[in-house]
């Protein structure tokens, strides 16, 4: 099974780029195609409500497209977002390189790490950066008796740039880590036998192979940065996302306006992204059982002070900033006025917290994995379609997203019902994340060759069982990549659980959000940590215990 | 190959995948049986103010009146969105919101009932609304937060007006897309009207003053000593001195007559849909009551607005701010406008 020839077809002698040869007879089953239909249109649904509402409002979109007030926040979430997009690309490949295919000390441990930071809400993320780094400061007050007193300044575009940097990159660690931990060796063991260093069989035989789900993930990081607004907010960089929830309520029109020109951008960048995707090679994955570990040798060391310092800065500091306010609310009598610790009323919403991870992961990739399997297996159009609007949503904002569930749910018929329940709070999560378990979906289909299904078709294997015993488990990986994506996304997600959550349905999030809004830092502190904690635990369990395959 | 038993993998992909359909299915229709719709003696309330003040007083509520009560938390602006979305299905049956402004908004949309007039006149004239949507429940004063590691008490300001000058510059942090810091907006267009108003917000802008996204970064900037001033309600510096009694930042009231020392309420009201609106009155009530109006003079420091209730200990009295009335009317429609003159001016950085 662990045979390495399969994938030999991936090269072309020609041009390096191979497509699967389709046989014209080959017609997406009807079914799925119309499960995918179904499912693009119900993620049609945010964009609906937004023009509807610009509808309603009349807003007048051609004086808001010729505003200076509209282009200078545009303006500023495309540099952020193509900036952070450009820094977690290469950390997120890199550290995904160095974790599963090198020697790397501790690697076992730094892939558990990894892609934690993820699970920092953004606000908590920034007001740990700002506590941390601002004027008079934590780090201020421990390197000042040496001496230095002058910090970088943290607000604005670098502060932003910085805490997005250090929680998106789980974006395109977690796809390039999948796929790397699925990747023949069989190539870069040819590449080595023929003198090549390290580096260089990495950029020249290792980066082509995870080119694509270095592209999907940084499509994530692109489109969840111009969603933010917990940390521009807090760090004064006034992009698109903060001016629309800034105008949310009194200028209503000139909001909505701009989330339409924010989710049109999205899908532009959407488009673009596929068309690029489109052009490259397919690289199909096996079941390695021994996959090729690099030597880092005299690298070693270096490499191992860069990994710690970053990863460091991504959880460790805002941990250690996190522990420090716990501790504080520990030692402090300050329990009478509501601003002590109560570990207790954190049992409940960390149980309520698992399950919306565990439950929306799961749901989110078996309703994008059909429309990943037509657009991957058939270049089907359609799915296509239905792809872009599911992977564009996630540009536009939270609240956004959970309003506009309240629009079309509360008045329909039957699904009305349902309103503020478990199902439709899931349901407002996927059309959020959908877009995580799409792209990692998307990879792990394209990924899967078609010699051994074909092989089990000549054998008598139904479709079914095809599907189930030979796809499934080879997608597994990457398929569980895109999960924990939305796990980690669902367990910190705000807007739409304090909109749409059952009554009493209390997460860490809605936690930390709660403590933090009456000044109670030590409460907010031990819930953030527990957060972190369940969503370690969780992402061990559900998704990197399958990473080590050796 | 041929029954496949050997793709490696595929044993640990299946017992966790059934443990986590089952656990949806279980979830889904544990959760689908529907509740009740309100009109069973049981309110919903829908609260832009934190639980761990409102909850205890609700539960008192209902361990008095049997009426049960539902609380979705959240914030106050997304709350009002949620009910305007939510439209004539809404199951709230009240709202409090941390400031008027939402309220004005849910009034001008027809969707609040009218108050009755024993329960607005719980309240001095000002702090309800003159169309008796709305009723306030308690009330923050504007205050100038200081360092005092870095500001003498003697040379702070004795007028919000007098920020716009050369000494202040790039001193005084402000929230411009708080809430708060529009309702005080509003009220200074109401008071000095709307050219006397961008003077002050261009002359704020003028100075650089430093931008921050709501009232706690500002009171957090000044006890670090990044500000050495800010704008902000008077009760986020009183929470930040309890959680850490060492920090530098401490409150400056402002003369009452000035517009600087503005009263900003936080009110509630009964949607004009709920189909329980007595019960709901009845909980607005009890929020109003000597016992409610006392828990949260001395919970969150708030001013009782009920006459007769001690304000918070170590604070001044509300009784000169009560001569100060607002217009509240003009903060739903009138919010629009402010929220123009506030980007025009430059202030926003």
């Amino acid at each position: 099974m662990s045979s390495s020839t399969l994938n030999s077809s991936t090269q072309d002698s020609e041009n390096g780029v191979s497509h699967r040869s389709e046989a014209p007879s080959r017609r997406p089953p009807a079914a799925m195609l119309a499960l995918s239909v179904l499912v693009g249109v119900v993620f049609m649904g945010p964009f609906g409500y937004v023009v509807s509402r610009n509808l309603d409002l009349g807003t007048d979109l051609g004086s808001l497209l010729l505003s200076q007030s509209t282009w200078d926040p545009l303006r500023r979430s495309l540099r952020l977002g193509f900036a952070v997009s450009a820094s977690t690309a290469v950390i997120g490949t890199s550290l995904a390189w160095l974790t599963i295919r090198t020697d790397l000390v501790g690697r076992r441990i730094w892939r558990i790490l990894a892609p934690l930071p993820l699970v920092f809400p953004s606000f908590v993320g920034a007001t740990a950066l700002i506590a941390g780094f601002a004027t008079g400061g934590l780090v201020e007050d421990l390197v000042s008796p040496l001496g230095i007193t002058d910090l970088p300044d943290m607000k604005g575009f670098r502060g932003s740039w910085l805490v997005l940097t250090l929680f998106t990159y789980p974006y395109v660690y977690l796809p390039v880590a999948a796929r790397m931990a699925s990747l023949p060796p069989s190539l870069e063991e040819s590449a080595r036998l023929l003198g090549r260093k390290p580096l260089a069989v990495f950029s020249t035989v290792v980066l082509p192979q995870v080119w694509s789900a270095v592209l999907a993930g940084t499509m994530l990081v692109f489109l969840y940065t111009i969603s933010d607004f917990g940390a521009v907010s807090l760090l004064g960089y006034s992009t698109l996302a903060e001016q629309i929830y800034a105008d949310q309520l009194f200028d209503q029109a000139r909001s909505m306006g701009l989330a339409l020109i924010l989710g049109v951008t999205a899908l532009c960048v959407v488009t673009v992204e596929r068309a690029l995707e489109r052009r490259r090679a397919r690289v199909e994955v096996t079941r390695s059982q021994d996959p090729l570990i690099v030597p880092l040798k005299g690298w070693g060391i270096p490499v191992l002070i860069a990994v710690a310092a970053f990863i460091g800065n991504a959880l460790i500091g805002p941990v250690a900033v996190l522990g420090f306010w716990a501790w504080r609310g520990l030692t402090a009598d300050i329990d009478s006025v509501g601003l002590g610790i109560d570990f207790g009323a954190l049992v409940e919403p960390a149980l309520h917290t698992a399950e919306v991870g565990l439950i929306t992961a799961l749901a989110a990739i078996a309703v994008v994995l059909p429309i990943a399997w037509l657009t991957g297996r058939y270049r089907s159009r359609v799915a296509g379609a239905a792809n872009s609007m599911v992977v564009a949503g996630f540009a536009l904002p939270g609240v956004v997203i959970a309003l506009s569930l309240v629009f079309w749910a509360i008045d329909a018929p039957i699904i009305g019902r349902w309103y503020q329940t478990l199902p439709l709070l899931i349901v407002a999560y996927i059309l959020h994340f959908g877009a995580q378990a799409s792209r990692a979906a998307h990879v792990a289909v394209e990924a899967v060759p078609d010699a051994y299904s074909d092989a089990a078709a000549t054998l008598g294997a139904s479709r079914s069982r095809r599907f189930l015993t030979v796809e499934l488990p080879l997608m597994a990986p990457g398929l569980l990549a895109g999960a924990g994506l939305v796990m980690l996304s669902t367990m910190k997600e705000l807007p739409a659980t304090l909109l749409l959550a059952p009554i009493g349905f209390d997460t860490l999030a809605t936690e930390v959000w709660g403590a933090g809004e009456r000044g109670a830092l030590a409460q907010g502190a031990v819930a953030s940590l527990a957060l972190v904690a369940v969503s370690s635990v969780l992402t061990w369990a559900v998704v990197l215990r399958r990473f080590d395959v050796h | 190959m041929s029954n496949c038993g050997y793709i490696p993998g595929m044993k640990k992909l299946s017992s966790p995948a059934v443990i986590l359909v089952s656990l949806l299915g279980l979830a889904l229709f544990a959760t689908a049986c529907g509740d009740g719709d309100g009109s069973d003696g049981s309110i919903t309330l829908y609260s832009g103010r934190n639980e761990e003040l409102i909850q205890p007083l609700v539960d008192d509520f209902i361990d008095s009146t049997g009426i049960n009560v539902d609380v979705r938390y959240g914030d106050s602006a997304e709350l009002a969105l949620l009910i305007q979305t939510e439209g004539d299905n809404t199951p709230a049956d009240l709202f409090i919101s941390q400031s008027p402004g939402a309220l004005g908004l849910l009034a001008g949309e027809g969707r609040l009932a009218t108050l009755g007039n024993d329960l607005t006149s719980l309240v001095d004239e000002g702090f309800a609304a003159g169309d008796g949507t709305w009723v306030g429940l308690t009330g923050r004063v504007r205050v100038i937060v200081y360092n005092s590691d870095l500001v003498d008490e003697a040379d702070l300001p004795s007028s919000v007006l007098d920020l716009v000058e050369p000494e202040y510059a790039g001193r005084v942090g402000v929230a411009p897309a708080n809430g708060s810091f529009q309702d005080f907006v509003t009220a200074m267009r109401n008071e000095l009207g709307d050219d006397a108003t961008r003077d002050w917000l261009v002359g704020m802008a003028q100075n650089n003053s430093p931008n921050y996204p709501k009232n706690s970064p500002i009171v957090e900037a000044v006890g670090r000593g990044e500000i050495p001033m800010g704008l902000v309600n008077h009760y986020y510096n009183l929470r930040a001195v309890e959680a850490d009694p060492s920090v530098a930042s401490e409150n400056h009231f402002l003369p009452v007559d000035d517009i600087g020392s503005l009263v900003i309420v936080t009110a509630g009201a009964v949607l004009s849909t709920s189909e329980s609106s007595e019960s709901a009155e009845s909980l607005l009530r009890f929020l109003l009551s000597d016992h409610a109006q006392t828990t949260f003079a001395e919970q969150t420091q708030e001013y009782p607005l009920v006459a007769g209730i001690a304000p918070p200990a170590n604070l001044p009295s509300l009784d000169g701010y009560a001569a100060q009335t607002i217009d509240y009317d003009l903060l739903g429609d009138g919010l629009l406008g402010t929220i123009n003159l506030i980007r025009e001016s430059g202030i926003e950085q």
